[in-house]
Formats: C-alpha cells, sequence, structure tokens
C-alpha cells in the first residue's frame, strides 16, 4: 500500500530535522560577538544589506509557496482553471488581475507563477499573472494612493502601466510558435509530467515534497541576487543617479535603474519612491513604480530558476522600453 | 548521492537556517535591524510556518524515495561537470549561509560614510496629510524624522520658536559649511535595510568638531533658528542647548 508508506512518519528524519535545529540555534547563541569584529565599512554595509533582502522576502517567499503547494495539491484538480475564462484575452486580462485575490509580493509570485505553469496555464498567461499581479494588488494600490493620493496620475499610471505592460508581454508570448520554449528545460521537463492532483492520503507527502522541491529552487537565486543587489547597494553611489533628476529622459533612467538595483518589495516602495518626489519628475517615480515589482536583480535571479536566459533578457528590454515610454508620457503630460 | 542530497535537501536546510535566524531575531528584539516593524508579526509567523513545513519535510520524505515518479535531479546541470560545479556551489551557499546568518553578529548601517549631501536630497519621507498632522503635536517626542518633514515642508519661525527640539543621531558634517553646522540624523526605513536612506536636521554649532566626530551619535536640544552660517544651503538650524555624546541606540533607525 504505497499511499499508507507514503503518509506514514520516519521518526529518524524527525529526528534529524529537529537536531539540525538545534545545532543552528546552538551556532547562533554560541557565536562570539567579537569573532567578526575586522568585518565592518562597505563589506559589513553589503552583508547587513544582502541579509535585509534575505529576511524581508523569506516570508513572502514561504507565502508564495504554500499559495503554490495549496493550488497544486490542496484544491480540486482543474479548480483555477475552470473558472478562467476560455479565450485567450479575456482570460489574460482576468489572470492579470489575480492579484487581488493573491496578494503576494513579486517573491512569492514566482513559485506561485511556476505552480500555475505546472498546473497547466501557459507561458504567456503565466507571465501575464507575474508582472501585473505585484502592481494590481490592493495593499499596493492602497500603499501608492497613501503615499501619493491622486496626485500628477501617479497611481493611475502605476495601475493603467502595469496592466498594459503585463499584458504586451501576455500577447507577445501567447503568440510565440514554441512558447514553451522560453522556459529552461529541467522546468519544461517537470511541467510535461503527469501533476494530477496527488490522492487524499498522500497529499502531506506531497506538499512536504512541494516545499523541498521549491525552496531549492527558490532560496539558492534569491540568497545570490540578494548578494548582488546589497554589494552594488553599496559600490554605486546613489548619488550619480539622483543628479539626473531633473532631466525628462534621464530623470527616468535613473529610478528604473534604481529600481533595478535596490529591489525593494512593491508593497511599500511608494513610500521609499516619496522621498525623491521633489527631485525627480512624475514621470521618473511613476517608471521607479511600474518597473521595479516586474524586473529586479532579485527577482531575475528567482525567475532564471524557471525561465531561459534568453526569455529574461527579453523580457527585460520589453518591460523597460515599455516603462520608458510611460515615464516619458506621464513626463510630457503632467 | 550528493546530487540526490543537493536536490532533495539544499532548500530545506537553507529554510532551517533562515527560520532559527528570524526566530533568533525577533526573540532577541533585533528583527528591526533589518526590516520595519510593520513586518514583525508576518515575518515570525512565517518563520514558524516554514520551520514547521521544512521539519516536515524531513519527517515525511524518506519514505516516499520507492513511490516517487519525479525528477530529484531537480534543476541542475546533467553533465558531469556541470553537477560538480553546482554541487560547490551548494556547499560555498550553505556555508555563505551559516556564517552569514548564524554566526555573524547582527549589525547596523555604518554612520561615518554617509555625507550631507544625501541627506539633503533625500530629506522627509512623510506624507503632506501625515506632515500637517504633526503641526499641534507635542514637538518634544518628534525625532529626526518629523523634524526633517517639517522643515522639508516649510514650518515657519514662529512654530520654531515655541517648539523645542530634542533628538538624536549620528553626526554628519554639512559639506556647505563643516566648520560651523553639522546634521543629526538616522537612517529612515521604508521596507528593509536596502532602501534605508539618511535624513537629518542641522545643527548650528562653531568649532563642532573640536568636540565631536563624524558618525559618532549625539543627543542634540535646543530650538530651530534662522541659520547664522553664512554659507550652509539650510535655512533654519537648531541652535543647541546641550549636545551630549550617547551610544548608539538598539534601536537605530527611524521608521
Amino acid at each position: 500500500m504505497p499511499s499508507r508508506r507514503a503518509t506514514a512518519v520516519s521518526g529518524r528524519g524527525l529526528l534529524i530535522g529537529v537536531v539540525l535545529v538545534g545545532a543552528f540555534l546552538t551556532a547562533r547563541l554560541l557565536s562570539p560577538p567579537q569573532a567578526f569584529a575586522a568585518i565592518d565599512g562597505a563589506l559589513g554595509d553589503g552583508i547587513t544589506l544582502a541579509l535585509s533582502v534575505i529576511i524581508e522576502s523569506l516570508p513572502f517567499v514561504f507565502l508564495g509557496i504554500g499559495f503554490s503547494i495549496i493550488v497544486q495539491v490542496w484544491l480540486p484538480e482543474g479548480f483555477l482553471l475552470r473558472r478562467l475564462p476560455r479565450r485567450s484575452l479575456p482570460r489574460r486580462l482576468v489572470l492579470s488581475v489575480l492579484g487581488v485575490l493573491l496578494p503576494v509580493c513579486e517573491c512569492g509570485n514566482v513559485p506561485l507563477a511556476r505552480g500555475f505553469l505546472m498546473s497547466g496555464l501557459t507561458v504567456g498567461e503565466s507571465m501575464t499573472f507575474l508582472l501585473a499581479a505585484p502592481i494590481l494588488n490592493p495593499v499596493t494600490i492602497i500603499t501608492t494612493y497613501e503615499a501619493f493620493g491622486w496626485e500628477d496620475g501617479v497611481l493611475v499610471s502605476r495601475i493603467l502601466g502595469g496592466f498594459l505592460i503585463a499584458n504586451l508581454v501576455g500577447i507577445i508570448y501567447s503568440r510565440m510558435p514554441r512558447p514553451m520554449s522560453a522556459l529552461t528545460p529541467v522546468f519544461e521537463r517537470s511541467c510535461s509530467v503527469d501533476h494530477s492532483h496527488a490522492p487524499r492520503g498522500k497529499r502531506l507527502t506531497r506538499s512536504a515534497e512541494l516545499f523541498a522541491h521549491e525552496t531549492t529552487a527558490m532560496l539558492p537565486s534569491l540568497f545570490v541576487g540578494a548578494a548582488i543587489a546589497g554589494l552594488i547597494q553599496v559600490a554605486v553611489s546613489r548619488d550619480v543617479l539622483v543628479t539626473l533628476g531633473s532631466n525628462p529622459l534621464w530623470s527616468v533612467v535613473a529610478l528604473m535603474a534604481l529600481a533595478f538595483v535596490v529591489s525593494i518589495c512593491s508593497n511599500v516602495d511608494a513610500f521609499f519612491v516619496l522621498a525623491l518626489g521633489s527631485t525627480f519628475m512624475p514621470g521618473a517615480i511613476v517608471a521607479f513604480l511600474v518597473f521595479g515589482p516586474m524586473i529586479d536583480i532579485k527577482m531575475l535571479a528567482m525567475l532564471r530558476t524557471t525561465f531561459r536566459a534568453r526569455t529574461l533578457a527579453l523580457v527585460t528590454a520589453l518591460v523597460a522600453l515599455s516603462t520608458l515610454v510611460l515615464g516619458l508620457a506621464v513626463n510630457l503630460l503632467v | 548521492m550528493f546530487d540526490r542530497l543537493r536536490a532533495r535537501w539544499l532548500g530545506v536546510v537553507l529554510t532551517l537556517a533562515g527560520v532559527v535566524a528570524i526566530l533568533w531575531l525577533t526573540a532577541t528584539g533585533r528583527l528591526g535591524l533589518y526590516v520595519h516593524p510593520r513586518y514583525f508579526v508576518f515575518t515570525a509567523v512565517a518563520a514558524v510556518a516554514a520551520g514547521v513545513l521544512a521539519i516536515g519535510a524531513f519527517a515525511l520524505l524518506p519514505h516516499t524515495e520507492a513511490d516517487d515518479d519525479h525528477d530529484h535531479d531537480g534543476e541542475g546541470p546533467r553533465t558531469r561537470a556541470g553537477r560538480l560545479w553546482f554541487g560547490i556551489g551548494a556547499v560555498v551557499l550553505t556555508a555563505a549561509t551559516f556564517v552569514s546568518m548564524l554566526l555573524l553578529p547582527p549589525s547596523t548601517l555604518d554612520t561615518a560614510s554617509v555625507q550631507s549631501n544625501e541627506i539633503s536630497d533625500t530629506a522627509g519621507s512623510l506624507p503632506d496629510e501625515q506632515t500637517t498632522e504633526l503641526v499641534g503635536s507635542d514637538s518634544t517626542s518628534f525625532t529626526v524624522k518629523e523634524w526633517a518633514a517639517l522643515l522639508r515642508q516649510g514650518v515657519d519661525e514662529e512654530y520654531t520658536a515655541q517648539n523645542p527640539a530634542d533628538v538624536s543621531g549620528f553626526v554628519i558634517a554639512d559639506d556647505a559649511d563643516p566648520d560651523n553646522v553639522f546634521f543629526v540624523a538616522r537612517h529612515a526605513i521604508t521596507c528593509c535595510t536596502v532602501d534605508a536612506q539618511p535624513i537629518g536636521v542641522p545643527v548650528y554649532q562653531p568649532d563642532w568638531a573640536e568636540s565631536l566626530t563624524d558618525g559618532e551619535w549625539v543627543r542634540v536640544a535646543g530650538r530651530f533658528e534662522p541659520n547664522q552660517s553664512a554659507t550652509s544651503l539650510e535655512p533654519l538650524a537648531i541652535v543647541p542647548t546641550a549636545v551630549e555624546p550617547i551610544d548608539e541606540p538598539a534601536d537605530p533607525y527611524v521608521y
């Protein structure tokens, strides 16, 4: 009876897990504070910044993996797909506002989008969700309104811009002759495996397996991305970016670059960029708020687990160009 | 064998390292060194849930291998050399995670490297409505952040004359008049430390460098008055009645 064996708890496995937690905790408690006194200045700041990105992102990644497990294992088979419109355009339109129901920020959306792909969504549809959901969700909209209100059309431009760009990328990838070639070979193979929902008795095991699989895919990428973001923060002076603030074109480019480097969570990025509101033009602020949630260092590192480098380069170029046009339009019109 | 261990357990081990680090920071009151307090509860709850799932993975997965129809070589290369590099990368990443999260003591951002021009460009990050609400509040409870927001909005001299300031932060020389003016500054956190922005308020005290150094933590009490400096760009500055060095506070950031 495989299912009975599968759900049995391994005492040895449990013991290994507990011992590992105990060992980590002991190391943390006994670590001498002065042992690493030489690590300070720029190196110390780089480590602190990288750790802050990791600690801020980890809960959202866990939440996204949790949603992904629910979608793949616990909801009835086809529960989500059956409720989506059948025609591709309205289907993508609905997916682009799905963030209202699943308000996970961009880090959590990556495992969730992987879960959608495994559940049968196309690359274009998953891409639309992935790019739109961090912007078109209630938390992001409320915090943007709290920061800017209706001033300079920042809120409206962010919502409309995010919606349009996400659907533009979705349309392009839905019309490609072989959209699955956008995925890494390994992830493409795992999508082709029969992921029909596990029998009830094996769901716990399947959930544990998905958790192990997704954390193994996501966390190394998150950690490396966070380290790169932290080091670039230390190496690149913000002065360089801020001095470009009053030029209609360069202000947009500069804040897109800042969003790419800082890799800040979309739920609160409005408060961060509010401080730059008097230095930068409104189009630059909008560009920061649209580009950052879609593409940044940390996101690219995580997305690389799923999409080929060529795909990510193309998506990054598409989103960057679209955001640039959006930012320039806002600067000219407002 | 090692490939299977890496593919199956790397994420779970990294999860447990992160969970232990987060819960230890929460228990010792130092989570604020990395993330905004609004995330404290969410972060701790998510860490506990992830810890339970990770332990659950250890308890459940060893029994499934015979039934397993999934590719547990996972998201890695197929060639021998590729697998070797992936293995080395996994070991290095695990070691780096262990050292940075579980051995290094929590630390704050370096204060000595902050420049005054960074402050003037980013000072004040409160929405206008919140800044307006400050006027009428008890000014002695204002931090550097509230004062910076008020100064940025253009508070009048009548208000500053009636409302004394009592702030603490680290010292940064005003580049425009480094002999007579310094800033009392703090890093303001919006989301996590990576978005930290130095904000500060100017203090007019001729020859301040004789008793203070850049990056040193101080408490300054006094009133804002028209800045007497001939070259500083700040229209108002605190004329201090007291400036005293203090230890870096346990919670050095403002939110």
